[in-house]
């Protein structure tokens, strides 16, 4: 069984994640930093949930020294305030995720994120859809001219289903632009193929996407076999966007859109073996308005 | 707004035609008004040609300048009867300038039957000083809102015989102070409620967390029957002041540029499908949309947020209505246009109208007609600085049982 702790100065926090938690795993609670270092010291640990703002070390600077202590334990960060005010934070701390607090708490996000974490399978559509999900379609794209056709058949479909996609056709489009044009690479790192010029791929750089959904939601993965993309790229890309850095270009405008876009983007990363974008839309507004970040790599 | 080198300007201009007017009643030592009409006769008596040339030209001259200040201005006599107008005050008034001389101020600028209250011309008649009157406007709000001076026209005796009334129309410069004070109000409320929702949401995801926990594994809480009503209670509670803190959090979140050329006909259909209220089916809904509006560029979630809030409270307004005649039907009408340099969508209805003691606090934070648990009061507050983020406009107009929102968005603007 895995043992997680949960640092929080929030009581109420704290009890509802161990009340939840102590179901499925190992639990312990800490109110502040300090403590939470010191729990360490004597007790084996796979994971750390921590709150930004507590009295004393700051979160971030929490998981900061847990990492130098103790590299094998997976970090967390769980906030109620602005995750986008985190973001920089992030890029300096070498944080990955940040659960947003909701009202009501999305317990079933929580688990799904915390179990891919601990059991390293973070690849899949179907793992972020609850237990009862359907899968629409399957698509694999072989060139540019060919994607569109895909993202059309997929838009449409969401359309028809559920008389929504939100702005789903943006983002597919943002995200399977970034895998045909900025996944593939030269010898030298250098891209292989010019954006707005039709491409051909080759099978082993051909993108597959998944639709799927299930009562709460409904989405799509983009998977690409490169794995170029970097964690540091996603939190820079997006860090300078939300700062407004990167207004005059377009280097990285599609990753920050489309997390703003679509109510969850997960970012699943193998490096120099497959990337997976995943965009999900809830059907209703609960859980919108707090993004959260979400980059998992193995 | 007219700016200050505008407004000096004109300062400037008055005070010289101001001057010239008194010079020239100095020099022909002119008692008697009647005869300083708008035509161009002259009452020169026993002199010479060369002087009679001159006293003419100098009328030219003096005319011209008060035909040139764009504010109205008047000379009106003890009897506010009007002697003389500038071509800005029948233009004003809508009337022609001799249609205007010899009627009273009051019925011809006001519309009004006798001297309006606190007239500033009364205390320079009185007084022969100068005396002024700041943001006047008519009685029943139409048209602006002005600035009033009046100045005294003394005789050799010094004696105040006439009284010049300059007008200044600040409508505009209101307009922007309202604006102003308003963006500043909701600045202030903004970096507030930003602080204050963020704290309560965290207590607020713990109450409603532990909530759902206990609903979930009830067994797990040694809950009964009661208790697990007692704890759906405190959820719904809690859910509730979640509706409220989301509303404080959309209110005071910074700007997230978001912005996509996007089909307003498409963003109004959707907001309308997006509108799940009782009783929303049995009104009737029609559309005109502009099959012709070009795409604008807006952040399409935000611009459909105040557009689902305009139509909910027009059904509102409607249902209020329902509420004392129940045969009454119920109309939305929403419509697309294009109104210069903007791209504009109305939403009417035919509910009970805003009534005009509130009209002016409409857009205030926290000002509802909501009994209490029923709205925040945010919403219309929302939708305006929404609008003011794209650099667009919301506007109304309520008149009987006919209340239009309109909104106006930059066709040609950077966006939010």
């Amino acid at each position: 069984m895995h043992s997680i702790l949960v640092v929080d100065d929030e009581k109420s926090i704290r009890t509802m994640l161990l009340d939840f938690l102590e179901e499925r795993y190992r639990v312990a609670t800490v109110e502040n930093g300090e403590v939470a270092l010191d729990w360490l010291e004597k007790n084996p640990c796979d994971l750390v949930i921590s709150d930004i703002n507590m009295p004393g070390i700051k979160g971030p600077e929490l998981l900061y020294r847990i990492k130098q202590r103790w590299p094998h334990i997976i970090t967390v960060l769980i906030t109620a305030y602005n995750i986008n005010d985190y973001i920089r934070m992030a890029k300096t701390y070498d944080i990955c995720n940040i659960i947003p607090k909701t009202s009501p708490f999305n317990f079933d996000e929580l688990q799904t994120l915390l179990h891919g974490l601990l059991t390293k399978e973070i690849f899949g559509l179907e793992r972020y859809l609850r237990a009862r999900h359907t899968i629409l379609t399957t698509a694999v794209i072989t060139s540019s001219q060919q994607s569109r056709e895909v993202r059309e058949e997929i838009t449409d479909l969401f359309q028809k289903r559920f008389g929504m996609v939100g702005e789903m056709r943006l983002t597919i489009d943002e995200i399977v632009t970034n895998a045909i044009y900025h996944a593939p690479r030269l010898a030298d790192n250098r891209q292989k193929y010019q954006e707005f010029t039709e491409v051909e791929l080759l099978p082993d750089e051909y993108v597959h996407l998944t639709a799927g959904f299930d009562d709460e939601k409904y989405g799509v993965s983009i998977l690409d076999g490169q794995g170029s993309l970097r964690r540091e790229t996603v939190l820079y890309k997006i860090d300078r966007h939300i700062h407004e850095e990167g207004i005059m270009d377009d280097s990285g405008r599609g990753i920050h859109m489309s997390r703003l876009f679509a109510d969850r983007m997960i970012i699943n990363i193998q490096a120099n073996f497959k990337t997976e974008v995943i965009l999900m839309n809830y059907f209703s507004p609960t859980y919108r308005g707090f993004k959260p970040l979400y980059i998992n790599e193995i | 707004m007219a700016s200050h080198s505008t407004i000096l300007y004109l300062g400037l201009a008055f005070a010289a035609a101001l001057a010239l007017y008194l010079l020239f009643l100095r020099y022909k030592d002119i008692k008697n008004w009647e005869s300083l009409d708008n035509d161009s006769r002259l009452p020169v008596k026993g002199s010479g040609p060369e002087l009679a040339r001159r006293i003419r030209l100098s009328k030219q001259q003096l005319e011209t300048t008060f035909d040139a200040i764009t504010d109205p201005i008047a000379a009106i006599d003890g009897e506010f009867k009007i002697a003389r107008v500038n071509k800005s005050y029948a233009q004003h008034v809508n009337l022609p300038i001799p249609l205007i001389l010899g009627r009273t101020c009051f019925a011809v600028f006001w519309g009004k039957k006798q001297p309006c209250p606190n007239c500033p011309a009364q205390t320079t008649f009185a007084t022969g000083n100068e005396a002024s009157k700041k943001n006047v406007s008519h009685d029943d709000d139409t048209g602006g809102c002005y600035d009033i001076s009046t100045y005294p026209v003394v005789d050799r005796a010094g004696t105040t015989v006439n009284c010049i009334e300059y007008i200044r129309d600040v409508t505009e410069e209101k307009h922007m102070l309202d604006q102003l004070i308003r963006s500043e109000k909701l600045a202030t409320v903004g970096v507030m409620t930003a602080g204050i929702a963020h704290e309560m949401n965290n207590p607020l995801s713990g109450i409603s967390g532990t909530a759902a926990n206990m609903l979930g594994m009830p067994q797990k809480y040694g809950l009964n029957e009661k208790g697990i009503n007692r704890i759906s209670t405190i959820l719904e509670s809690a859910q509730r002041a979640t509706v409220i803190m989301k509303d404080l959090l959309n209110f005071s979140r910074k700007q997230e540029s978001r912005e996509a050329l996007q089909d307003l006909n498409a963003l109004v259909q959707r907001a309308l499908s997006a509108i799940h209220l009782g009783g929303f089916n049995a009104i009737k809904k029609e559309l005109l949309l502009d099959k012709k509006l070009a795409p604008v560029l807006c952040d399409p979630v935000k611009i459909e947020q105040v557009i689902v809030n305009l139509i909910t409270n027009a059904a509102q307004a409607i249902a209020d209505r329902q509420a004392h005649e129940p045969a009454f039907k119920g109309v939305i009408t929403l419509s697309t246009t294009t109104t210069g340099a903007f791209a504009r969508v109305d939403i009417a209805d035919n509910g009970p109208g805003i009534p005009e003691a509130i009209r002016a606090k409409i857009f205030d934070p926290f000002f509802t007609t909501r009994p209490p648990g029923e709205g925040t009061g945010l919403g219309l507050c929302i939708c305006y600085k929404i609008m003011q983020d794209h650099q667009g406009r919301i506007l109304f107009e309520s008149r009987d049982t006919t209340t239009v929102f309109s909104i106006l968005l930059p066709r040609n603007a950077p966006g939010p």
